[in-house]
């Protein structure tokens, strides 16, 4: 009956009680919301680091990570690829040339780092192959022989990425619905050439009032983009002997991850192709990437390889991005910190709800401890009442905070303004919130430790009233 | 037999400026079905004596003896308890629990009492029989008149068949006919079940009906008046 009682006193002052129930479920809200997106950046920045950047475990020579000589290459090749292909736990490898050298066009010119790849054999490493961009010519190709695939940023960097303004996009923003006046008002803009976003967007921003930009200028922008497919890119490197040597490529196609940094320095030619640059009979192995059926393997096969590498360097990919691994390994402390804050919020409000309660049942109290309710029982009813009142906002936070997320991790949550911020630093500026079974049983498991605290004071300020003084109040 | 004894019960408050006797060497004992009404002016000691014969408050001296028990030699946990089993409590102001229907009211002090369902049901529906509101078991106590919350709790004090019944002015918020009906619910009831009443009252209708009329003025008992023994 105690359980009876206490889930009725909760609703005997319904206001009050809803005051409370709305505060903890919008808290849960939000706290589940903020989780599941940070989730999902995290998931995804690991995702994208592993399958765009660094796979599970690469293997390098040992001096290779200190300083990038090109003839700092992967010692006993022979003995680990046939140790690699001899592991169950692989599910592809690959082997990369990686030199550092200066890429430049008739406009400008940049640092990058060249990945000799085997665009076929990549595939089952790296999904680079899939981050093509639209408009952005296509992957490597074996049979065209000259070709260089270069990232968004690279080609803004290199000039090769432009924004101009043709009849054919005018007849194309016509086609969507673009209003006539913001038409016109492109005319004055037709054939001039912006050779980055920003000087693009000025121009707009000139053009067109604060309206029109909101409605129609990330359109335009997208519409206008054009990257300057089969222009020759000039790569400056140094052979085996420390001689300059320079090659003509053409760009095949344009890339893009999340992370901007990778982007920037990360250009990607066939790897005898490069072979053929820096003028070796053999193909240089600087690198070997190889990705594992199950990433929570690494540590063992790490261990395995470490074992026949010699001089070699086996890391993995908490190694290799530790920015990731250290975000993935701080989330458990995030949920503490972030959901730890909400509930110390809540706390508050239940508490003071609760002593409200017990100040207006004085009397009630009073009498029950007079009739024979012990002071276990006393303390049971305030318990469970303060436990109930959190619950009900509990789960109508959990519930709503899941359906929301559900729906949020399919159609995702673009950060629009801060988008090259967060691409700067590996982070999606569109992102899909997850929320794991894990979370729902720590947030859980949270309420329930909240309510059990925030029920403590009140349930002892019930236990410390005299009941002959108590039954005199009014 | 005896079911209260009180021996040279002293209750001496004592607060910064001046010291209260509000129980005077009070010795007197009740015995089986009796109803009993302590009257007297405000401040005559009437709330104090229930209260130290109801164990919610603790005398200075003397002892209170109930069914062989001497209160002030039990714990804290120990008089709760005590209260429980063997104190029924009616209040001036009923102190019904508000979210509870009658039924529930009367039947929480059993199931404090861990009393059997089926036995607890029984009990319950014959006592809000007997108290007139059988018709009004699923009622919540905004649902009932004074008069009618003040037979539940009559109905709850009973239910856990106590030694004794304390009522403090059980008809001091009620009209003159829920008060009249009140009171012969009450002395029918002690008849029938043998449970003594004690009440403190000013109410002349309480007196009148009472079997024993104890006057207490300044804490000291000043007259102790039987009329007539129970049969």
């Amino acid at each position: 009956m105690i359980w009876s009682i206490a889930w009725k006193n909760v609703w005997r002052n319904k206001k009050r009680s809803l005051v409370v129930i709305v505060a903890v479920t919008l808290g849960i809200i939000s706290g589940v919301l903020l989780v599941g997106i940070m989730e999902g950046w995290v998931k995804q920045r690991l995702n994208d680091a592993i399958y765009n950047e660094v796979s599970h475990i690469q293997i390098h020579n040992s001096e290779f990570i200190k300083n990038e000589e090109i003839d700092l290459t992967v010692r006993n090749l022979a003995e680990i690829t046939r140790s690699i292909d001899s592991l169950q736990e692989v599910s592809g490898w690959v082997k990369r040339t990686k030199i550092i050298a200066m890429a430049n066009t008739s406009w400008a010119n940049t640092g990058v780092i060249i990945y000799g790849v085997d665009p076929e054999k990549e595939k089952q490493v790296t999904e680079i192959c899939k981050k093509i961009v639209q408009d952005g010519g296509k992957y490597l190709d074996v049979q065209s022989p000259g070709d260089i695939m270069i990232s968004d940023k690279t080609a803004e960097i290199l000039k090769l990425k432009q924004y101009i303004i043709t009849d054919s996009i005018i007849a194309k923003l016509r086609a969507e619905k673009v209003t006539v006046n913001v038409l016109t008002k492109l005319e004055t803009l037709k054939d001039m050439r912006f050779r980055s976003p920003k000087d693009f967007r000025e121009a707009l921003r000139k053009e067109f009032s604060k309206k029109e930009l909101d409605r129609f200028g990330l359109f335009i922008t997208d519409k206008a983009l054009d990257y300057r497919i089969r222009n020759k890119v000039q790569i400056t490197t140094s052979d085996m002997e420390g001689t300059p040597i320079q090659g003509i490529f053409r760009v095949c196609g344009i890339y893009k991850t999340t992370n901007t940094g990778f982007d920037q320095v990360s250009v990607f030619i066939n790897t005898r192709e490069l072979a053929n640059l820096y003028g070796g009979n053999d193909i240089l192995t600087h690198e070997i990437a190889i990705l594992l059926n199950n990433i929570d393997d690494a540590g063992i096969v790490k261990e395995k390889l470490s074992r026949i590498s010699g001089d070699n360097s086996v890391m993995t990919w908490k190694e290799l991005a530790p920015d990731a691994a250290m975000m993935n390994d701080f989330m458990v402390m995030y949920y503490f910190i972030f959901i730890g804050i909400i509930m110390l919020a809540l706390a508050f409000g239940i508490i003071n709800t609760m002593l409200m309660a017990i100040l207006e049942r004085t009397k009630e109290l009073g009498m029950l401890m007079a009739i024979g309710m012990n002071r276990k029982r006393i303390f049971k009813m305030i318990m469970l009442e303060t436990i109930f009142l959190t619950i009900v906002g509990a789960v109508a936070g959990m519930l709503s905070g899941w359906a929301i997320t559900e729906v949020l991790g399919k159609t995702g949550i673009h950060f629009t303004g801060w988008g090259e911020g967060f691409e700067a630093i590996g982070f999606a500026a569109r992102v899909y919130p997850i929320l794991t079974p894990q979370f729902f049983i720590f947030i859980t498991i949270m309420v329930i430790l909240t309510a059990i605290i925030s029920s403590i004071w009140p349930a002892r300020k019930a236990l410390k009233l005299n009941p002959v003084e108590a039954l005199r109040t009014e | 037999m005896k079911v209260l004894e009180l021996k040279n019960v002293n209750k001496i408050y004592n607060s910064t400026e001046v010291k209260v006797h509000a129980v005077n060497d009070v010795t007197m004992d009740f015995v089986e079905a009796e109803f009993a009404a302590i009257v007297g002016p405000s401040g005559s000691g009437k709330t104090t004596l229930l209260n130290l014969i109801g164990g919610l408050d603790m005398p200075t001296s003397g002892e209170i003896i109930i069914g062989g028990t001497n209160l002030s030699k039990l714990k804290p946990s120990q008089l709760i308890d005590f209260r429980l089993n063997n104190i029924g409590f009616v209040f001036q102001s009923y102190n019904l629990i508000p979210v509870l229907t009658a039924k529930e009211n009367v039947e929480f002090i059993m199931t404090l009492q861990k009393w059997p369902e089926k036995e607890r049901d029984e009990r319950t529906f014959e006592l809000l029989w007997a108290v007139g509101l059988g018709d009004r078991i699923n009622s919540r106590p905004t649902k009932l008149s004074g008069g009618q919350q003040q037979r539940v709790a009559v109905a709850r004090a009973l239910a856990s068949k106590p030694k004794f019944i304390l009522a403090d002015e059980p008809t001091a918020n009620l009209d003159s006919k829920a008060a009249t009906t009140l009171l012969e619910i009450m002395e029918k009831l002690n008849h029938e079940s043998k449970i003594t009443f004690i009440f403190s009252t000013h109410d002349p209708r309480v007196v009148k009906m009472a079997h024993r009329v104890i006057t207490l003025e300044d804490g000291k008992v000043i007259s102790d008046d039987i009329r007539e023994l129970p049969a």
